[in-house]
């Protein structure tokens, strides 16, 4: 009887292994090639990102409560990388600078009858910002919206939310 | 030819191995396996019916994780594009939350507010839509469709008639 390990392997035999390998090299080469399409289109979500948390809820509360804008305060200029905003809390107003020209990291400092009080936030996106404060003006009654956006590190817009200070009056 | 164990599993060497549980233990379980002929298997290869079955454990494991991945990347991409639609969603309402409630069905009748976030989902069709459920009520239905209508992500905003002045 002539040994398996002899007589080597036939060429239909070699066929189907090669077949049978051939088809999962393409299932894998799809789903890879599928995976980094849906990477490529999709931005990274920045939402289930604690940081990127903590600053969206900081800044709707600040911004809900708002009773203005400020054009400056304190050093700080109102652009799109600076959000100024008098806001409600406990009972009185506080000003509160939203700062975001620090690539990575967003910076509030808040104003305790005039003391300042730093809170930071990094490992952020490095394209925070508050885009427009001027997003919505549709009712000449109404507050003016904050508009903030970041970006991914490849560019593609992640977060666009508008804020709108609730109704204080 | 019989497979047997490498030399240092059969002969434990030094003092420590006589001495040490697990080198006697492995000694034995070697001399076991030799002389009750389990490694003789090699010799006549497998039946049909054990490489049969075999390939069957095989496909159905291979196939399974397959299935578990393709789900699992299915799942974040639509997570992915929901978050998205959310946002757009959300935005659009605070523009419709703003609109003169008398004026409402006359409004654009797709979103006002930016949809640059939601350029990863295009082609995508935004569209709004308004309905008087009762006296003084309107639902705003807001809608984005994407990918030829197969999915689409929703928000309803009630109005009510407040009397002519917007609380916002």
């Amino acid at each position: 009887m002539v040994r398996r390990a002899a007589a080597g392997y036939t060429l239909v035999e070699v066929v189907v292994a090669m077949a049978i390998f051939g088809m999962f090299l393409f299932v894998l080469a799809q789903l890879t090639s599928e995976m980094r399409s849906v990477e490529r289109r999709l931005p990274v979500n920045m939402h289930k990102h604690p940081q990127v948390i903590a600053v969206l809820a900081r800044l709707r509360r600040d911004v809900m409560d708002a009773t203005e804008y400020k054009s400056s305060h304190d050093g700080y200029t109102s652009s799109d990388k600076v959000l100024i905003v008098e806001t409600m809390i406990n009972g009185g107003l506080q000003d509160v600078v939203w700062d975001f020209q620090t690539p990575g990291e967003v910076h509030r400092r808040s104003y305790n009858v005039g003391v300042p009080v730093d809170w930071v936030a990094r490992g952020l996106p490095l394209t925070f910002s508050a885009l427009e404060i001027d997003a919505i003006k549709l009712n000449p009654r109404s507050k003016w919206a904050a508009r903030i956006t970041a970006t991914d590190q490849k560019g593609r817009l992640a977060i666009d939310t508008i804020l709108q200070p609730r109704a204080t009056e | 030819m019989a497979v047997r164990a490498p030399p240092t599993w059969r002969k434990p060497v030094g003092e420590g191995a006589n001495r040490s549980f697990i080198g006697r233990g492995v000694y034995t379980i070697a001399r076991m396996r030799d002389q009750r002929g389990l490694s003789i298997r090699g010799d006549r290869g497998f039946s049909l019916v054990e490489l049969l079955v075999a390939f069957l454990i095989l496909t159905l494991v291979i196939t399974m994780s397959m299935a578990a991945f393709v789900e699992r990347n299915k799942r974040l991409q639509q997570a992915g594009e929901i978050i998205l639609a959310y946002q757009a969603l959300a935005n659009e309402a605070e523009y419709r939350r703003r609109m003169n409630y008398v004026g409402l069905e006359g409004e654009e009748p797709s979103f006002v507010s930016s949809t640059e976030v939601l350029a990863p989902l295009a082609p995508y069709a935004t569209i709004v839509s308004v309905t008087q459920s009762k006296p003084g009520v309107k639902n705003v239905l807001m809608t984005i469709r994407w990918r030829n209508g197969q999915r689409q992500a929703r928000l309803e905003l009630v109005r009510v008639d407040t009397g002519g002045s917007n609380l916002w």
